[in-house]
């Protein structure tokens, strides 16, 4: 481990004209764009743009398509998109269709600029030639808009050096345009392509190393994104999705919600509403056909599904709290400290979920039993739907679960940390496994994760970086003394 | 240099106009302190109260009525001393008292502006619908409104979107319950115009609230967050950089050089003062105790209107049997609205009405009558099964005139926990309203024989609705008003008022709407002048 990061940060102290090799942008040929029905070409890269969301990164509320601004703050500091329209001045207009194809599989600019993992050209590396052709096409017809996002990628040290993402993609861009895996039927070989290329599932399903490359060991585990838990969608029966059926995954995947398994919130959300919604059924069935193939990764000790827990709990306390002793004039009246889960769970989830977590009958409201969120043994999800809601954009109805925390509610109805912690161990005792211990410092610090939860070596690579230089002038030292010692010596 | 002001602009009350005002101003960048001598309480501890108070049918009753900022539910709080027993369900507390309410928020039309020049009685507008509509449109979008933008809602245009909008609803009309189907097929063929209300209590997710599913509580509290209140703009105004201050209850306002305010002092619980500085102040304390306000302090009142002309749209009710199962109290608490006398020539001699249909839930009214009548056992059980399936229920709204006779006052002889004056009421009810009610009543025997159905009651006496106007009345002269058209004081240049008291016409319609979007363009008006 210790060599690997040395050789990575030696990697970066190479001279940028060494490792990111300059070339002028070629004027782009329309021409080349020609071959099929044009109409039909247009559609099919519309159709594949979804696939990839390429919209939701590359687009701001309230600005044009594909005009970029949109800023990931990462621990390294923040990665603004660029304008993809066809632009010649600010946006991609000058780019040839090889340029774009070096851009999107390699994450290298025509000017030989690097782009960051941001943009997940480690997934879009398995795009075929035919369907770049398609999104270039595509990209070549969308509404050219000559403006620059008004914030620039500003990275710190030692991410902003260069030639660190030429040694980075070194180790982890290794993926390359896809070729059939004979060992897989037609659908799933699609579902494949699309699940590992455009639809960059491993993106956020596959655990990080180190550096943050995507440990290929662990492919689609389960991980960290944005503070929620994007969970294990291997073919584990019990850890990953092994016991849910097809048309659970493709409702899951079309709408965001498989009644009695699980729903969509964050991250995953978007992906629903902006891309996977839009796939054709085909598509869905095809990456379903998929994921059955990807080998089953257990959580150690796991027993159970999240979803697997069956018997509706009746609310406690109901009766006792019914009987109520509040009188207008008094205190009580005002007072809001209680950390009772049962008469949090009554006042501030049952009017939907539910007295017994049962939820609607027509499961617009989800039942909690048979609950991923609530059965987890990672309360991430069941903490993060909580306190910051749930909002989707179905292909039926609009969702929104209003958020609970005091920084995030929108109806004026606020729990702190620590009864976001006794409601969700209320709920979790009552309708998930009995694995209720959270307390009010682990709340805060899942909808703080982001911040928390670096790699050492990302955490510390200001440090590391001077104190490999060091090494690395040492070294040198050293050699140049031994050379000169024995170029002496007879 | 030395701070010369606390802040731009200081505004008393956190409801749904004084939350706007703030909002509004805030995200212009003015620095703001929004003042509410009520608490600031999480929707779940109101719903607990509500939940534990077990009187169920007082809709204060889940709301904190403390001693020092006392609810209408306070015993010797409101006197009244007219004939007519004038009892809003008043609240304080941070939203203010749409905690509470149908929701409904309708638009003026613009005949409503103009009923003195029209029909010779009441008062015009200081302005027109045109100079309002785009503040409407506003206020729809701050509130979330859904509504239709294809019907007719005065009455008076059929097969027209009237009145004129700049802008769609937010949101589109819901599915009608079974109950309205009903009303439409049989009313609309013989002349009626039965319309959708336009409402904040939502079937589509808007600003981070969810859909409506129904609890049929929006009169008590709404479980879970459809339904706007104050509340909402309140926290957005607090986001955008406004300060609010909870349990101060002003007290005290201090005239300065030209006739400006000065400052305003409140009192905390403890009794302990507190004065602040601003260069615009905004009045925003409900109609009953923004006027008590300006009295106590002899401001505002050159015209000697304060607190006078109140108006609320005082009404009847009927209750009628459905030949068939309508199951009233399912979903939404409203929903259609019968506009046929919304406005017409009559006008010159009564007043126009406004019909509702009510979907709550009837079941304690219906036993509560049976056991009155005596049934007992099965015969009981039967009333109570079939006329809960059958029960439908209309009130309706009537539209009153403002009478500088009918007005509300500091009561010295009721003090709160701070030694503050309760408040006096004198509300009688004209002629002009009494016959306007003449025709509901003939109008309600009318519904129901188109529905096939059998009258129950039609009530005998007059309920309020707690929509109160005119006691901070708007209009062209200093005189007779106390503000005008931008809801500033014709005595003080820096104080304005943005309540449903400003109001000079009351028409037949819900006014927080038009409240609201006249608080947004006083807004606009002293972000141009601080």
């Amino acid at each position: 481990m210790k060599q690997r990061r040395i050789a990575l940060t030696v990697l970066l102290l190479l001279p940028p004209a060494f490792t990111a090799p300059s070339l002028m942008a070629q004027p782009a040929s329309i021409a080349e764009a020609q071959s099929e029905p044009e109409t039909d070409l247009l559609a099919k890269g519309a159709y594949l743009a979804r696939v990839g969301d390429c919209e939701a990164c590359h687009t701001v509320a309230g600005h044009k398509p594909y005009t970029g601004g949109y800023i990931f703050h990462l621990p390294m500091g923040d990665i603004v998109s660029g304008n993809i329209t066809p632009s010649v001045r600010y946006g991609i207009g000058s780019w040839s269709e090889k340029d774009f194809a070096r851009a999107i599989r390699k994450g290298v600019l025509p000017d030989g600029r690097h782009l960051y993992p941001a943009m997940p050209y480690t997934s879009y590396a398995l795009i075929t030639d035919e369907d770049i052709h398609a999104l270039y096409v595509y990209f070549r017809h969308v509404t050219a808009v000559d403006e620059t996002p008004s914030q620039k990628s500003a990275l710190k040290f030692p991410f902003n050096l260069p030639g660190l993402m030429t040694g980075w993609n070194l180790l982890n861009a290794r993926q390359h345009p896809f070729t059939p895996d004979p060992g897989l039927d037609e659908q799933q070989n699609r579902g494949k392509y699309l699940a590992k290329g455009l639809a960059h599932c491993s993106t956020c399903h596959t655990p990080r190393t180190q550096i943050l490359g995507e440990n290929m060991n662990q492919y689609l585990a389960g991980t960290y994104v944005q503070n929620w838990h994007a969970p294990n969608i291997t073919s584990d029966p019990i850890s990953g999705l092994g016991r849910w059926s097809n048309d659970e995954l493709a409702a899951y995947l079309k709408t965001g919600h498989a009644d009695g398994k699980a729903q969509a919130g964050g991250p995953m959300a978007e992906a629903v509403e902006q891309s996977f919604h839009y796939l054709s059924n085909r598509d869905i069935e095809a990456i379903v056909a998929y994921l059955r193939t990807v080998p089953p990764i257990r959580v150690q000790g796991q027993k159970s599904p999240a979803w697997a827990v069956t018997e509706p709990a009746r609310a406690e306390h109901w009766e006792v709290i019914e009987a109520g002793q509040g009188k207008a004039d008094q205190s009580d009246y005002r007072n809001t400290t209680t950390t009772e889960g049962a008469t949090l769970y009554n006042t501030n989830c049952a009017s939907c979920h539910g007295i017994s977590g049962e939820g609607s009958k027509d499961h617009i409201f989800p039942s909690l039993t048979q609950n991923s969120a609530v059965g987890s043994h990672d309360p991430t999800n069941l903490v993060m739907a909580i306190s910051d809601g749930i909002h989707r954009q179905d292909i039926d109805y609009r969702t929104v679960m209003p958020a609970f925390s005091r920084d995030n509610q929108a109806i004026h109805n606020w729990l702190t940390p620590a009864q976001i912690a006794s409601v969700a161990n209320y709920v979790t005792t009552r309708f998930g496994k009995e694995n209720a211990n959270l307390t009010a410092a682990e709340v805060t610090h899942i909808t703080s994760r982001t911040e928390n939860d670096v790699p050492f070596v990302v955490r510390n690579a200001a440090l590391l970086t001077i104190s490999a230089l060091l090494v690395g002038l040492v070294s040198l030292a050293c050699l140049i003394r031994w050379i000169v010692r024995h170029s002496r010596s007879p | 240099m030395a701070k010369e002001y606390d802040a731009d602009v200081i505004i008393v009350g956190s409801g749904v106009c004084g939350a706007n005002v703030a909002n509004e101003l805030a995200k212009k960048g003015k620095s703001v302190i929004l003042l509410e001598a009520g608490p600031n309480l999480p929707r779940w501890k109101i719903l607990e109260n509500f939940r534990t108070s077990g009187r169920h049918y007082d809709r204060n009753n889940a709301y904190p009525n403390n001693p020092w900022a006392p609810t209408s539910n306070k015993p010797g709080y409101i006197v009244n001393t007219g004939e007519f027993r004038e009892q809003p369900g008043l609240l304080k507390l941070v939203g203010g008292t749409t905690w509470h309410w149908g929701g409904a928020t309708w638009r003026y039309i613009p005949n409503d502006f103009r009923i003195k020049t029209l029909y010779g009685v009441g008062r015009d507008w200081p302005i027109g619908y045109d100079d309002l509509e785009p503040y409407y449109c506003r206020a729809e979008y701050a509130l979330g409104v859904a509504g239709s933008d294809t019907e007719d809602q005065s009455g008076q245009h059929p097969g027209e979107a009237y009145p004129r909008r700049s802008q769609p609803y937010p949101i589109d009309t819901e599915e009608l319950i079974y109950s309205n189907t009903l009303l439409k097929e049989a009313l609309i063929p013989h002349g009626h115009s039965v319309v959708h209300e336009p409402t904040v209590r939502i079937h589509k997710p808007y600003d981070g609230r969810p859909a409506c599913q129904g609890n049929n509580n929006c009169d008590q509290v709404c479980p879970i967050g459809t339904l706007y209140n104050g509340s909402v703009s309140a926290d957005h105004a607090v986001r955008n950089g406004a300060k609010l201050i909870t349990e101060a209850v002003v007290h005290k306002i201090t005239k300065g050089e030209g006739n400006k305010i000065k400052s305003i002092s409140y009192l905390t619980p403890s009794r302990e003062e507190h004065t602040l500085t601003a260069r615009y102040f905004v009045l925003a304390a409900h109609s009953f105790e923004t006027a008590k306000l300006m009295l106590m302090n002899n401001i505002g009142n050159s015209s000697d209107m304060v607190g006078r002309n109140l108006m609320d749209h005082v009404g009847l009710s009927l209750f009628f049997l459905a030949p068939q199962p309508v199951w009233s109290g399912r979903g939404p608490v409203q929903q259609e609205t019968i506009m046929t006398s919304r406005d017409g020539a009559f006008r010159a001699r009564y007043s126009a009405n406004k019909h509702q249909l009510a979907n709550n839930n009837p079941q304690i009214d219906i036993a509560r009558q049976a056991l009155e009548e005596g049934l007992m056992g099965k015969e009981l059980d039967e009333r109570i099964m079939d006329w809960s399936a059958r029960m439908m229920n209309i009130y309706s709204f009537l539209e009153p005139l403002p009478d500088p006779a009918n007005r509300v006052q500091p009561n010295p002889d009721w003090k709160d926990a701070l030694g503050l004056p309760g408040l006096k009421v004198h509300f009688t009810i004209s002629d002009y309203v009494k016959q306007g009610a003449d025709r509901i009543r003939e109008e309600y025997k009318n519904i129901t024989r188109l529905m096939n159905g059998k009258i129950v009651r039609i009530t005998d006496e007059f309920e309020n609705h707690d929509h109160l106007m005119g006691t901070m009345i708007m209009g062209t002269d200093a005189s007779d008003s106390v503000v005008n058209h931008e809801g500033r004081s014709f005595d003080h240049p820096n104080l304005f008022i943005a309540s449903a008291g400003v109001i000079p016409a009351a028409g037949v319609i819900n006014p927080t709407l038009t409240a609201a979007a006249m608080a947004i363009r006083s807004a606009d008006i002293i972000a141009r002048e601080v």
